[in-house]
């Protein structure tokens, strides 16, 4: 069995409001990731993805606050470190981060060698400003990218380049584990298609481990994820390997999803949309039951009330409901039409 | 490049033009105060005088030698040809002293007070308004509302609580003036020790009025800076928080250059009350007297200078956001 790099145990994170709420982001997430895999997460805004990826990280700054749980980081419960250890330690070194928005990511008055200076000197003690530069020129090389956007500032940068430029960024310290928060939600499809391509290098040259790539476009996360996770409120519902999760979805959720992705064809125009009903939760309230039994289409009485645990298929099969898988699939098959707008 | 010395040239053209436009309103706007500043001069020279012929005399004298018995544009046109020779009259009111040499005088205390002061607030302001929305808490919650305090209070009522408290009450600090009245100007060690002894107070009132403004426009600055995507970014790059607040300064500090550029600008007139709250002569308490006597050629003087003085500023200003800028510098090159 491949080594495992990162492993969570049911972290729970929370936001503190002003007025003394409690949201529960992100509510008992366990996962591992073993090396050489990338594993997708997905799911509708607000639904805790990106709490996840900064819970992952350790990043908790008000109004996000840790809760329970561990994640281990190179067999290191990070949870437990101090900051300045995470930071010297494991931030950047060890795992590293691709953020949402790449166009707001780069100090706008600071010039990209610069900036690959700073964070190559807080992490290689003693290393010079030439031997950064003929690092990071030849690593820029090997991903294909132009070696004089070293010297330019991000303001002269296109917004794929800009998002190109932070991934190599992030894994200058070929970092073990590469968490990519929806690196390619703001750019168009052909640059999609490049920010995918060069991640998929990353990890075939060992730049990095393994990666997590968040997102809420599932038919991407087919392209590049090897396993995917697909969170509701805060909650795992279902998890699997891709193919499975995108072809064959257990939970109504992810069913829904799926669903209501909308694929370029004839007659699109006149063709009602899917969609899911309603809207998530709110997170704080104490919910009982399963979360997503308002809007299901094939929700039971019992659902509303009683607690739903993961249930697992096999190994790497598990998912988030009371029904059986036969009955699900059952339900899918006949009957019941999902609803449209 | 090309298109930024374009750029630069119509910057250029236009500060010109200001300036013309300047000169114009200098030299119109003190000859628009009604009276008659020759009446005044004349009447305290012919005092006990009981001919009225000699005074007519006088008078007249005195309006060919200022040449106000000329029509106004023809004196416009004297003025501004003496300008370009570097003479911008002779004094009204401290007659016959030329402007130049009184302007000369006072305009080494304003420079020597104000130049200092602003720096010194500038600095201390930015630097605790950063600390103040990087380290919160505590340090915020007490400096926050002293800094609203002090930036609310005009600058005269502070200089007249200093004199109070410093000059009269606790009997530490000199209340007026630029050195001891008893002193003549010189060289010498006491005549220095008087003048530094006399600079605290003016200089003071200046610097906390002066941080109080500086330190909250830094303070909000900061506080949107360091909610920026890229501190984040930062952040989990595992750069150290003093690298990060390093960034985030000098981000927040932009617009604050502006605010340091225009106060060096109106520095020769920005602290007229605090120098006549402590009479310090220097170029505000010249400009005051100078309105009292309605002497033209001085407040056209002062304010010509002053003018110049945020013209300079100001295009100092756009030359240094394009070096510190590169938003700005693209913005140029358009």
């Amino acid at each position: 069995m491949a080594e495992i790099l990162l492993q969570v145990k049911n972290l729970k994170s929370v936001y503190k409001t002003r007025f003394n709420e409690r949201i529960i982001a992100v509510d008992d997430v366990s996962f591992d990731l073993e090396s050489g895999k990338c594993l997708g997460i997905a799911g509708e805004s607000g639904s805790g993805k990106s709490t996840l990826a900064m819970s992952i990280m350790g990043y908790y700054h008000p109004p996000l606050f840790y809760e329970s749980g561990a994640v281990y980081i190179s067999g290191v419960d990070i949870t437990k470190l101090p900051y300045n250890q995470l930071r010297e330690k494991i931030l950047g070194k060890e795992i590293a981060y691709i953020p949402q928005a790449a166009m707001n990511a780069l100090n706008p008055t600071q010039k990209i060698i610069n900036l690959v200076a700073d964070v190559m000197k807080e992490h290689v003690k003693g290393i010079s400003f030439n031997d950064v530069k003929k690092i990071a020129e030849e690593r820029f090389e090997t991903l294909n990218l132009p070696k004089d956007v070293l010297q330019r500032y991000p303001i002269e940068l296109s917004g794929g380049m800009k998002q190109r430029t932070v991934i190599a960024i992030s894994t200058i310290l070929n970092p073990k584990i590469l968490i990519a928060d929806e690196p390619t939600s703001a750019l168009d499809v052909t640059s999609q298609k490049i920010v995918i391509k060069l991640l998929k290098n990353l990890i075939k040259r060992g730049f990095i481990k393994a990666m997590v790539f968040i997102t809420h476009e599932l038919p991407l996360l087919y392209n590049i994820a090897d396993d995917i996770m697909v969170m509701y409120a805060g909650e795992i519902v279902e998890s699997g390997k891709a193919e499975e999760v995108i072809f064959d979805p257990i939970h109504p959720y992810s069913n829904g999803l799926m669903n209501s992705i909308i694929v370029p064809e004839k007659g699109i125009k006149g063709k009602k949309l899917i969609v899911i009903p309603g809207a998530p939760p709110n997170l704080k309230y104490k919910l009982e039951g399963c979360r997503f039994s308002d809007r299901c289409l094939y929700a039971k009485d019992e659902c509303k009330t009683s607690k739903v645990n993961m249930k697992y298929v096999n190994n790497s099969r598990s998912y988030r409901c009371i029904s059986q898988v036969d009955e699900l699939k059952e339900m899918y098959k006949d009957g019941k039409k999902p609803a449209t707008t | 490049m090309k298109s930024y010395r374009k750029y630069m040239t119509s910057k250029i053209a236009w500060y010109i033009l200001t300036f013309v436009v300047a000169v114009f309103l200098n030299f119109l706007l003190p000859r628009l105060i009604p009276g008659n500043p020759v009446s005044t001069i004349v009447s305290k020279i012919t005092s006990g005088m009981a001919d009225t012929n000699s005074i007519k005399r006088v008078y007249e004298t005195f309006e060919k030698e200022f040449g106000l018995n000329k029509p106004i544009w023809e004196q416009f046109m004297i003025y501004v040809s003496n300008l370009f020779h570097g003479n911008m009259g002779t004094s009204f009111g401290q007659y016959p002293r030329k402007v130049t040499d009184i302007l000369a005088s006072s305009i080494v205390w304003t420079i020597g007070l104000q130049l200092p002061a602003i720096i010194v607030s500038w600095i201390l302001g930015n630097v605790l308004g950063v600390l103040a929305a990087y380290i919160k808490k505590g340090f915020d919650r007490i400096l926050f509302p002293v800094f609203l305090f002090i930036s609310c209070i005009p600058s005269f009522g502070f200089a007249i609580v200093m004199v109070w408290l410093f000059a009269v009450v606790l009997k530490i600090a000199p209340a007026s003036g630029g050195y001891a009245f008893d002193m003549i100007p010189s060289p010498t060690f006491s005549f220095f020790l008087s003048v530094f002894q006399h600079y605290q107070l003016p200089f003071w009132s200046i610097v906390l009025v002066g941080i109080g403004g500086q330190s909250l426009g830094m303070r909000e600055m900061s506080i949107y800076e360091l909610n920026a995507d890229y501190v984040k970014y930062c952040r989990l790059l595992g750069l150290r928080d003093s690298k990060i607040v390093k960034y985030v300064f000098k981000n927040a500090v932009l617009p604050q250059i502006t605010g340091l550029a225009l106060s060096l600008g109106t520095m020769v007139g920005g602290a007229l009350i605090t120098e006549i709250v402590f009479s310090y002569p220097g170029l505000g308490s010249v400009l005051f007297n100078a309105i009292a006597a309605q002497d033209f050629p001085l407040i056209s003087g002062c304010t010509l200078l002053i003018t110049t003085g945020v013209l300079v500023a100001n295009f100092l200003i756009d030359i240094a956001y394009g070096l510190i800028d590169p938003r700005i510098k693209v913005a140029q090159r358009e």
